[in-house]
């Protein structure tokens, strides 16, 4: 009987193997589907509140990527994420800008640059520089800004410093329009 | 009783998955930076490993020849993917350190490995012995090489965020190129070349 099935049989199997497996998937993901959701909310408030610390809510525009800190119902600038090509890949960075749109700071979110070396621009030594800076001094200082690239590290600074300034630009121009229909 | 020691021992130094079958290389060389992605990568291996050596042990009687490879992958992918959405739900930062290591369990030939070559052939208590054998051999090799890595490289060595010991001089100007991929070429080479000429070889 079982030979006779046997072109049959191992579709059968590896269907039913393949239903059981969704049905286990579709579980978990019910289970876990609103605590990821809640986690990475988490994690951006968290990040947020690196650059704003006397932020206490946020609200996000999916549209444009803008976050706006909020410290009760009062704009504390803008947040937005840029992604620079680094040396190992890429490096994401959080952007705060003031209302007056200079630099509240950065924070680096995620890299693959070279642990030891291109991997120090999440250090604070490196990022605290760009605190108070308008987009004109974002530059690397061999270039006439304002931020000394890591020793050993100026592939990694640079990315971050271009990444950074391009993505300022781009945003204030959204913004700048956005002010204009208000 | 006897067989279920028996099994469980062997992965840990006869039949040692890292150093001995030199399986699952991939992820041991790149998860191997510090000591709390090691015991995070270690128990999320344990945990799959484990399930997927059951599951398959007790369907071994029933899976056509044919497409047994299909089935072992589509069984641990599935449980890859539960631990994946477990950790990014319930332990979100280890899930960020482990990044796209986790979904790389899949292809660890350490379970597919067990699965074809134990599970598949063996009743349930020899393939829960074998597994957790073999987890504890592949984490006790993954917990040596960073521990070595970290140290190093890095010249402190810290877990969960508790500092445990700083070597004076290294830690200001430590031996990056440990925490570097040819790092772990280097320490997995130099620690294999030690315990063969230690006469630790496969008894097999």
């Amino acid at each position: 009987m079982r030979n006779k099935k046997s072109d049959f049989f191992p579709v059968v199997f590896l269907t039913l193997i393949v239903i059981i497996s969704v049905v286990a998937l579709t579980l978990t993901d019910g289970i876990t589907k609103d605590k990821i959701a809640l986690a990475k909310k988490e994690a951006i408030a968290e990040t947020l509140a690196t650059l704003f610390p006397e932020m206490n809510d946020f609200t996000i525009d999916e549209e444009s990527g803008l976050y706006t800190p909020l410290a009760d119902g009062e704009k504390l600038g803008h947040a937005f994420m840029a992604t620079a090509t680094g040396y190992g890949g890429a490096i994401d960075i959080l952007i705060g800008l003031k209302p007056d749109a200079t630099l509240r700071g950065i924070k680096i979110i995620s890299q693959q640059e070279t642990p030891g070396l291109g991997a120090k621009i999440v250090e604070g030594s490196f990022l605290a520089q760009f605190k108070g800076l308008s987009v004109d001094e974002v530059d690397l200082s061999a270039d006439g800004g304002k931020v000394d690239a890591i020793t050993g590290a100026t592939i990694s600074s640079a990315a971050v410093v271009k990444g950074v300034k391009e993505e300022i630009l781009k945003k204030l121009e959204t913004l700048n329009t956005e002010g204009g229909r208000d | 009783m006897h067989s279920f020691s028996k099994n469980f021992v062997k992965g840990i130094v006869r039949a040692n998955p890292t150093f001995i079958l030199l399986l699952g290389l991939c992820p041991t060389l790149a998860v191997s930076t510090s000591l709390d992605n090691a015991v995070g990568m270690t128990a999320a291996f344990l945990f799959v490993l484990l399930s997927s050596n059951i599951i398959i042990s007790l369907i071994r009687n029933y899976v056509p020849d044919r497409v047994r490879i299909p089935i072992f992958i589509v069984i641990i992918a599935t449980l890859v993917t539960i631990v994946d959405l477990m950790l990014q739900g319930f332990v979100p930062a280890l899930s960020k350190s482990l990044g796209m290591y986790i979904p790389l369990i899949v292809v660890n030939c350490i379970i597919l490995g067990r699965a074809e070559a134990f599970a598949s052939k063996n009743g349930i208590s020899d393939s829960i012995a074998d597994a957790l054998g073999m987890g504890v051999g592949f984490g006790l090799a993954i917990l040596l090489i960073s521990f070595i890595r970290q140290l190093l490289g890095t010249g402190e060595l810290d877990l969960f965020g508790r500092s445990l010991f700083t070597i004076p001089g290294l830690s200001d100007n430590p031996a990056a190129i440990f925490m570097l991929p040819m790092g772990a070429f280097f320490v997995i080479g130099t620690l294999l070349a030690l315990f063969r000429w230690m006469g630790v070889s496969t008894g097999e």
